[in-house]
């Protein structure tokens, strides 16, 4: 433990030199506006700075990494509140409250709180990462297909709770989306599945065109489209409020369930920011007094959803620095930059080079701290953005639409699903038919099968197993607990209807 | 809301009609499956098990949501989703919208981005409402040349050229803004 204390403080001078402090600060800046900007990720942000780092040494590089990732999941929130643009799927629960929250006049606060849950997340989780890095490892090392499955399950569970008003409609939209994400050549078998002969629709839809459409161009088309619309909303510049102590102390239940959650989900290699944002608003919502009133601006929501994002990021980087698997596409290319430089990840790394493994794990710690300083510049930035008439901004985001679309792959396919998805996603509002379950079930469908058929392939197609395991069959009892709660909550609300004179 | 009102009657309809019509593409879907699913190694459920089985839930979420609105719409209350007024729509400008949308795509295609970018802002703002001519031009000119600048010369992204005359054309409006 001494030794411990001892390397951290060795890490923490190392940040301070400016150089690496300064690594910091750009990294931050980097990773928040990429994170915010629909169509660049996080992810394409770490490999857009992996060649800048050819130059430097390890600890300022990985420095740099490491607070653009850091930065990056944090940054898509900020549009997500703001323009109901997320900028990664990871910020969708976080759009759902945040924008609402937006609608209610609360811009400022619903800033500054996700700015203080992500700093908060972050912080705890990297010193979760400094105690707690071999034995968690250990423990996540142990799972497989089985367990990987039930973790995924669980966060399509979670759609019932995404469904507000009509679990039918959440249901047809999340089958939907895992039906979408079946086309294209099937990983396992190697046969394409619904390409009606196309060789483009091989690669299958990518999830980013959809959610950039069904998001964005639906929310521009259906803005735009409403009588008595945007012309007379006077446009204010929103500013960024700090949340007060007591109000993060109110939340403070919903922070650490985030925190344990975002930190759990993201040590197991394969799920990430994103599952573990759509769990924690799911159990944020099951345990809430309130569940009704999710989706329609609610501070628990928020802070659930951003705090698990941030906490994730440190419970990534356990199985990375501790066993040399990279649990995440941001983890991997990270993994990378330690190679780049000679290094190998894992048990070793501890032994071979400590001061190296420290620094990262303090520069975790600064960096969170700092990202509240970043995170209020960047949404001031973003937030003069709200001066701009709706008629200009609205045709901008589209354009933004187009080039991030085609970006991801620079190919014009991705556009077109993109711009039809928009059209789908406008009548899917219109219709009441939500589309935050077709994202989820378009992300985690393709996981979930991965991971269902390599199970059945290795046990004889028993589905049982799932059940007979420790680990998953306690996740898949929660799963159940989920999908049955709602239809038990209200067979209870009618009970107590019924027992009322 | 009353079975009589005729805007009740047509939200009924649409909360049946929909899942009905997503029932019957499952099933050919499903059918489609069926036929292109290939014999499977032995013991193994095969490419095609999945989708299928998906096909089938979403084939009983279909079921539900009839189901639903059916009891919702018995009681007299609409638990469906389609509760509170609906918000007047303008359908002509929508239309243009969506028409706009789906133009940007094919000119980004076949005559570059940047002719293709300028053109859509210029119709895109005069339909959101902006109808001052010199605004409309400066902003989509400026707004145009920003993009580029950002994404061709700073982020190296390879945007469309566009096809024959426009491929040429594209390259030149490049050269004399000195992207390349």
């Amino acid at each position: 433990m001494i030794d411990q204390i001892y390397l951290l403080g060795g890490g923490l001078l190392n940040v301070f030199d400016p150089v690496n402090f300064s690594m910091i600060l750009l990294g931050l800046v980097v990773g928040v506006l990429a994170g915010a900007l629909p169509g660049i990720t996080m992810l394409n942000a770490i490999v857009l700075v992996l060649p800048f780092t050819y130059l430097m040494g390890i600890v300022p590089s990985l420095l740099l990494m490491t607070s653009v990732y850091c930065g990056g999941v944090f940054g898509g929130s900020i549009t997500g509140i703001l323009f109901n643009i997320p900028g990664d799927p990871m910020n969708v629960p976080t759009t759902w409250e945040g924008y609402r929250l937006n609608k209610k006049g609360f811009v400022s606060k619903a800033l500054g709180m996700a700015i203080m849950c992500s700093a908060i997340g972050g912080f705890l989780s990297a010193a979760i990462m400094t105690v707690a890095s071999p034995p968690f490892a250990k423990v996540a090392l142990s799972f497989s297909s089985f367990e990987y499955f039930a973790v995924v399950f669980l966060g399509l569970a979670s759609v019932v709770v995404i469904g507000t008003k009509s679990i039918g409609s959440a249901l047809i939209s999340l089958f939907i989306g895992m039906f979408l994400g079946t086309i294209g050549m099937d990983d396992i078998y190697g046969v394409p599945r619904f390409t009606f002969g196309s060789r483009i629709m091989e690669t299958g839809i990518n999830f980013v065109t959809v959610l950039i459409g069904l998001f964005a161009i639906g929310e521009v088309l259906e803005q735009l489209s409403m009588k008595k619309g945007s012309e007379e909303i006077a446009r204010v510049r929103p500013k960024t409020t700090l949340p007060t102590v007591k109000e993060i102390w109110d939340l403070r239940y919903t922070i650490l369930r985030g925190l344990g959650i975002g930190a759990v989900i993201g040590a197991i290699p394969g799920t990430g920011a994103t599952v573990a944002s759509f769990v924690s608003y799911g159990v944020e919502k099951q345990v809430s007094k309130n569940p009704e009133k999710f989706g329609t601006g609610v501070w628990e929501g928020l802070a659930a959803s951003e705090t698990s994002i941030n906490g994730s990021t440190g419970g990534a980087m356990i199985p990375l620095l501790t066993l040399g698997i990279p649990g995440s596409g941001a983890t991997a290319v990270m993994m990378g930059a330690f190679l780049l430089h000679g290094i190998q990840p894992g048990p070793l790394l501890f032994t071979k080079s400590p001061e190296s493994v420290y620094t990262i794990f303090a520069g975790m710690l600064v960096c969170n701290l700092v990202m509240i300083f970043a995170g209020l510049i960047c949404a001031k930035f973003f937030s003069e953005l709200m001066r701009v008439p709706e008629n200009i901004l609205s045709a901008f985001i589209i354009s933004f639409c187009l080039l991030g679309a085609f970006a991801l792959r620079n190919d014009m396919t991705d556009v077109w699903f993109m711009a039809i998805f928009g059209i789908v996603g406008y009548f899917m509002r219109r219709y009441d038919l939500p589309s935050p379950p077709m994202i989820l079930g378009l992300i985690l469908g393709p996981l979930a099968e991965k991971y269902f058929l390599t199970s059945m392939i290795g046990c004889g197609n028993d589905w049982t197993i799932f059940f007979c395991r420790p680990v998953s069959g306690s996740l898949m009892v929660i799963s159940i607990g989920l999908l049955i709660m709602p239809f038990i909550r209200n067979l209870i609300q009618k009970g107590r209807k019924a027992a009322r004179p | 809301m009353t079975a009589s009102n005729p805007a009740a009657v047509s939200r009924r309809s649409t909360a049946f009609i929909g899942p009905i019509l997503i029932f019957l593409l499952a099933i050919f879907l499903y059918v489609l499956a069926g036929r292109l699913d290939e014999n499977p190694m032995e013991g193994q459920l095969g490419a095609f098990f999945w989708p299928k089985a998906i096909l089938v839930l979403l084939m009983a979420g279909c079921g539900l949501k009839v189901l639903e609105s059916f009891f919702a719409f018995g009681k007299g209350v609409a638990e469906t989703g389609l509760e509170g007024p609906p918000a007047e729509i303008k359908n002509g400008k929508l239309a243009a919208m969506i028409v706009m949308v789906i133009a940007a795509v094919v000119c980004v295609e076949n005559i570059g981005f940047p002719i293709a970018n300028f053109l859509f802002l210029l119709g895109f703002m005069r339909i959101a409402g902006l109808k001052k001519k010199l605004p409309l031009f400066l902003i989509s000119f400026l707004g145009t040349i920003v993009l580029l600048y950002l994404f061709v010369k700073v982020v190296y992204l390879p945007l469309p050229k566009g096809q024959w005359f426009f491929d040429d054309l594209t390259v030149a409006i490049y050269r004399a803004l000195r992207i390349i």
